[in-house]
């Protein structure tokens, strides 16, 4: 393809002048990157980049803390179909004004809220976790089958705003997909964010394993596990 | 060569050949070497120096919102789609249909499995390719936004409320010199608003016009029976089938009830009986396909043949004329065959051709013993009125004498497809017109005032089936640009208290409805998608026979029109999945083009991409030509419904307006004069795409040599034969041993081992597959230029092949839908370099798109072809727009701008919408697959079932949804009971290209039988000399 000049290949080769200025340059390029590696590698691997910590406003001031962890509100009270569908539905403002139609039926906060109750306009939250769109997160397929929500997204109960606290890079995912019995808990303490195992817990997640039928390895490390 | 895609391709032509050969023809590579390899270097390093850059910042997706209610509606999830019945209306038919909703969006439609004519099996009903688009064209970004006010003269932008307070002076108070033009309706609320409208305005007259109508075989009924009936076929009843110019499978308002029955007579061939079928036609129609006994005709000589089988039959009073040996054999064995299969044979006649013929053919029928078995007349009132044709003739002549001073369009479009003759559009500007419609059309531009029509998916209406039954459309989303109904907008004319699209409809049924709960009863029919009772009743009256008048003799040139198997009659124009989608025989896409007979062209000097003029009737057209095997001799095939000028940016200035030759006295047909012009035409057509090289050919010659059938990809046989010996019939000597060197890395079988089996036996090329498959998986449409570039990016493809010599009138063809194989040994897979496409471990070779960098190797090394590539945005530029800056001479359109977002409106989330330099390709839906096994694996988790095992049937792909044959089964190959487990054993069953490379398909094809006369003769004739040797 690249034809080679046969008048320039007759020529007696010699290094034009500015070539004496490629070691001092080369050497510059080593310094460069030496600062430029360190650089890309603190970006890449640094968890800001993963979005670890992403905590946006929200319209409203809504407390997980409040309600999941001093009130003990069970998480599939408001986020009801996550046990059904791939996606775990926000609450409609209808199911926040079950109880504060009469509990702090004044609340400056929760102004938004009532304007959506009596007008019909949504309230419009901030995702926290977002996942790319060709990653295809099933809630259902991991809420029925022992993975707790504290695991994706970490101390939800003791959050004012919520945080991400995971990278939920596709590594973070893997990590599970490969040894699901590290992770896996009774189904009956999936919304239990204090959960501990007792005794031996991967004998305990060999069983869950084995009872709940979690696919093999190969399976889950698919690409069309994940990705349509 | 036994098989050949195209008469090019036949005769070895230098031009097939280089396309093959090489990846862009006409384009020279060595403009490459214009870049030195240093400015090469520098440039690669900077885009990499600069890449590092920018993509490792600290970057976040942009802010998403999520947005809840603000009150949940019941049972809503949002993420899970919910299916509504609902009916599309076309030509006065409506068909069932069950509309995918995603978060309110209808993103897909599929055949409704509770109604009669959708249904195809158990819990699965197909939807035509019309069908399937119609959601493109409701989310069609040029669809009509408001209303047009042109009464003075100029564009102007209005609103309802303009053309309320206009209403008065278009629409006097009794109606005087109003007359309202509809097209073709069955709907009961449309018929019952005309009532009340015709009761307020009793001065108002009604015209209804439809260019493609089955008005002759209603009329042909009333010659015969005293009274209009529609006749309607029982095709899974008849063993003989004789088709006279009737697009059965193809363009009929039947055609899934059609194509499903007929499919299960074929299929029938495993228990040792099948049906054969007859065609005589004056156009190739993919019924003429499928026909085991074919004669092309010129539309001139079906009376001959219809008094000939008539007189053959016995049918009285009946005279047979002079007939050619190629016609006298065919009306024989056809009689024959009729006569020894009495009470299961049927003779169907194409809408098209005179009422006397229908007439004949019913008294035929009736002769034959059919009537009542597997031909029934239906009794439908609303068939009693002039025909199209005459009711838009009539409306000229009061037009153009002035008795019409405000004239009402619902839909349609007649300034661009009435008969010529009546030149519609230059009566419509002596008159004011008010056209309502979803688009602005030709029609629109040519009116007054022009009214925004709600698409049928946005609006409350109802509509009668082929056999009468009443299915209630509903809406599934608020009109997306304000428009209205046809029964709104007449009850403002009328003005009517219960004005709403639903309390009209509502009103209307509740006449239909029966039980004491009438509200529950409408909820039942919402929820079937059919009010139950309201089928038409079946006549019994015997017909009398009626006397043809002899076939004029010609022997210039027969035109013949013929609806499009894309755009109808023009109305899908801008839809670009139908436009693109190719034409089942010709191939093409983007365009139409004069239909000519091999022996015709040579005569004629012309071949396929010259232009010709065509002269009838004193009118004229300039048209490419294109030479179609199989196309009957004198006849020249003009497909409608191209060259419009006001459909669309899509739509616009394409092909060619073959109405321009339509008229009155010759709707269908008439003689004309054709001569060469000298201009050429680009034509855009995917027959030769996809070809297998001379490389290749060689190196399947080289392993597997010339034994047997192994080595071809195609297989069929004859009935006979097959019957004698299935194994023997179909399968080659050659069989190839598979010694793997190595164990496959990991097992391909876990849990599920997903297959599919596709019968080319009962394929009938319909294209259905290859809409529903784009709709499904957001598949992108590329354009005419890209589709002559083979880019064309349609996941399912069905390959065409002809079986014969380039001068046989009468080819046979052979429909091979083509698409991912999923082999296990795949050799995509050993050449990507990222591993971008990879096993499952369920047998799915999986496209990973964000690992993809668009080497294309793996297209490369697909045997089966079936890999497409995003050379471009293809999503957010316009289909039509040209390359903006071309490099190397190739058109590039990488967009600044970002997809519609109301065409956004329009994807499947469940799947990845891909984006510039991805390989993708069929994906079995996998998305499907896994809305069904998590759902399975969640039951079972949560206790309700036993196990985790999927029934057969509840994963179906979206080509296998659609296919009104049932030609596609998908299943789990663990599962020894499953259908596609069973059928991956039949004997007729083999893997293409599978004994030459090994590639171990999931997919495995199975062989066309055909069921000809003499086969059948010559093989029972030597029966019993066998038995006798033996």
């Amino acid at each position: 393809m690249f034809v080679v000049d046969p008048i320039q290949t007759k020529k007696k080769f010699v290094f034009p002048r500015w070539a004496n200025y490629l070691l001092p340059l080369s050497v510059l390029a080593v310094l460069g990157g030496g600062f430029y590696l360190p650089v890309l590698m603190g970006f890449g691997l640094s968890p800001k980049t993963t979005d670890v910590g992403y905590m946006p406003e929200q319209p409203v001031p809504f407390s997980h803390a409040m309600h999941a962890g001093q009130l003990g509100m069970d998480c599939r009270y408001c986020h009801s179909t996550v046990e059904r569908a791939s996606f775990a539905a926000l609450p409609s403002a209808q199911t926040c004004m079950n109880c504060h139609t009469s509990i702090k039926p004044q609340s400056t906060a929760l102004v938004p809220i009532r304007e959506s109750w009596k007008n019909g306009d949504p309230v419009e939250w901030i995702k926290v976790h977002d996942l790319p769109d060709h990653a295809y997160f099933n809630h259902s397929a991991h809420v029925n089958h022992g993975v707790g929500c504290v695991s994706c997204h970490g101390r939800i109960d003791q959050m004012d705003t919520v945080r991400q606290t995971q990278p939920l890079s596709m590594a973070w995912c893997l990590a599970c997909h490969r040894e699901p019995e590290k992770y896996l808990r009774p189904p009956d303490e999936i919304t239990n964010m204090s959960w501990k195992p007792k005794g031996d817990a991967l004998h305990l997640g060999l069983e869950l394993k084995k009872n709940l039928e979690i696919q093999s390895p190969a399976y889950m490390t698919s690409c069309s596990t994940c990705h349509r | 060569m036994e098989y050949w895609r195209s008469l090019e391709q036949l005769s070895g032509s230098a031009k097939v050949q280089e396309w093959v050969d090489t990846e862009f023809p006409g384009y020279d590579p060595e403009q490459l070497v214009s870049t030195s390899r240093r400015s090469f270097m520098k440039l690669m390093g900077a885009s990499l120096a600069l890449a590092g850059l920018m993509l490792t910042g600290c970057r976040r997706w942009p802010k998403e919102e999520v947005i809840p209610y603000a009150s949940s509606p019941k049972d809503r999830v949002p993420g899970i789609p919910e299916r509504y019945a609902t009916v599309m209306e076309l030509g006065g038919i409506g068909s069932g249909l069950l509309v995918s909703c995603f978060d309110g969006r209808p993103i897909k439609i599929e055949g409704n499995p509770d109604h009669p004519f959708a249904k195809t099996s158990p819990g699965l009903g197909a939807a035509d390719a019309f069908a399937q688009a119609s959601v493109l064209e409701m989310y069609d970004p040029e669809r009509s936004r408001s209303p047009v006010d042109r009464s003075k003269g100029s564009d102007a932008k209005a609103t309802w409320d303009n053309f309320t307070t206009a209403l008065d002076a278009l629409f006097p108070a009794d109606g005087a010199g109003v007359a309202i033009l509809s097209e073709a309706t069955s709907s009961p609320s449309v018929l019952e608003m005309k009532k009340l409208l015709l009761k307020k305005l009793p001065q108002v007259k009604w015209y209804a016009y439809e260019p493609i109508s089955c008005d002759n075989e209603s009329a042909g009924a009333k010659l015969a029976f005293g009274k209009s009936l529609r006749p309607l076929l029982k095709l899974e009843k008849a063993l003989v089938i004789v088709s006279l110019d009737a697009d059965l499978l193809g363009i009929h308002p039947a055609h899934i009830r059609h194509a499903a029955d007929w499919a299960s007579g074929r299929r029938s061939s495993d228990e040792g009986r099948m049906s054969r079928m007859y065609v005589a036609e004056s156009c190739f129609s993919i019924t003429g396909t499928m026909a085991d006994e074919r004669l092309g005709l010129r539309p001139s000589r079906f009376n001959a043949i219809a008094s000939a089988l008539a007189a053959k039959l016995g049918v009285e009073g009946v005279v047979a004329g002079h007939l050619s040996a190629d016609e006298a054999h065919f009306v024989e064995q056809a009689a024959g065959d009729l006569k020894a299969n009495a009470g299961k044979g049927v003779i169907a006649v194409g809408s098209h051709l005179p009422a006397e013929l229908h007439a004949l053919a019913y008294a035929m029928n009736a002769r034959i013993g059919s009537l009542g078995q597997t031909l029934e007349m239906l009794e439908l009132p609303e068939l009693d009125r002039p025909t199209h044709a005459e009711s838009i003739a009539a409306l000229t002549k009061d037009m153009t004498g002035g008795q019409v001073k405000t004239l009402l369009i619902l839909g349609g479009n007649p300034v661009y497809d009435a008969p010529a003759d009546l030149e519609f559009g230059k009566a419509l500007g002596g008159v004011a017109g008010v056209h309502l419609s979803v688009y602005q059309n030709e029609t629109s531009r040519a009116c007054k005032w022009h009214l925004p029509r709600s698409h049928y998916l946005e609006a409350w209406g109802d509509a009668r089936a082929f056999d009468g039954t009443v299915t209630v459309a509903q809406p599934m989303i608020e009109p997306l640009f304000g428009g209205k109904s046809v029964i709104e907008l007449l009850a403002l004319l009328a003005d009517e208290k219960v004005s709403t699209g639903s309390a009209i409809v509502r009103r209307t049924a509740g006449a239909m409805l029966s039980g004491p709960d009438k509200d529950m009863a409408f909820r039942r029919a919402l929820h079937d998608g059919l009010i139950a009772g309201t089928t038409a009743a079946s006549s019994k009256g015997t017909p009398r026979s009626v006397a043809l008048p002899p076939s004029v003799e010609t022997t210039s040139f027969e035109i013949r029109f013929q609806p499009d198997a894309s755009m109808l009659d023009g109305r899908f124009a801008n839809s670009g999945w139908l436009q693109e989608m190719p034409d089942p025989l010709t191939k093409l896409t983007w365009d139409n083009a004069a239909l000519f007979s091999k022996k015709d062209a040579d005569g004629l000097g012309v071949s396929t991409g010259d232009m010709v003029r065509i002269t009838a009737d004193g009118r004229s057209l300039d048209i490419v030509a294109y030479i179609l095997p199989g196309q009957p001799v004198g006849v020249i095939g003009l497909p409608l419904g191209y060259g419009r000028s006001a459909a669309g940016k899509v739509g616009n200035n394409l092909g060619f307006n073959t109405y321009k030759l339509r008229t009155t006295k010759a709707m269908f047909s008439a003689a004309a004069e054709i001569r060469k012009t000298g201009g050429t035409y680009k034509l855009a057509m995917t027959q030769d795409h996809h070809l297998m090289d001379a490389v290749g050919t060689a190196a399947i010659r080289q392993r597997v040599g010339e034994k047997g059938h192994s080595g071809e990809i195609l297989r069929e046989a004859s009935f006979a034969d097959y019957r004698a010996n299935p194994q023997g019939a179909l399968q080659g000597e050659h069989r190839s041993i598979h010694l793997p060197l190595f164990d496959p890395p990991a097992r391909l079988d876990e849990t599920h081992a997903w297959g599919m089996a596709i019968d080319m036996n009962s394929c009938i090329g319909c294209n259905a597959c290859i809409v529903a498959c784009q709709a499904e998986n957001n598949i992108p449409v590329v354009g005419k230029e890209e589709v002559a570039n083979s880019r064309e990016m349609h996941w399912i493809r069905v390959d065409r092949y002809f079986k014969g010599t380039a001068d046989d009138v009468n080819p046979e063809v052979i429909f091979q839908p083509m698409m991912c194989v999923h082999c296990e040994n795949a050799p995509c897979e050993e050449v990507c370099p990222v591993a971008a496409t990879v096993h499952d471990t369920e047998g799915l070779n999986t496209m990973v798109y964000n690992r993809c960098i668009g080497t294309r190797y793996c297209s490369n090394n697909c045997p089966y072809k079936v890999r497409t590539f995003n050379y471009f945005d293809y999503h957010s530029k316009s289909p039509r727009q040209k390359g903006a800056a071309p490099w190397l001479g190739m058109p590039d359109s990488q967009q600044k701008q970002s997809i519609d977002p109301i065409k956004q409106m329009l994807f499947n989330p469940d799947v990845t919408v891909r984006m510039r330099g991805v390989m993708e390709k069929c994906t079995y839906c996998v998305q499907r697959i896994h809305a069904v096994t998590i759902n399975v694996r969640n039951e079972h988790a949560e206790g309700k079932r036993d196990n985790v095992h999927v029934n057969d049937g509840d994963i179906v792909t979206a080509c296998q949804q659609t296919c009104p044959t049932q030609a596609i089964v998908f299943g789990d190959l663990n599962d020894p009971t499953a259908r596609v487990t069973k059928l991956h054993r039949h004997p007729r069953a083999y893997s293409v290209l599978d004994e030459e490379l090994a590639t171990k398909p999931r997919t495995r094809h199975m062989a066309k039988l055909r069921n000809p006369v003499e086969r059948v003769r010559a093989t029972e004739a030597a029966a019993p000399e066998k038995e006798h040797n033996q």
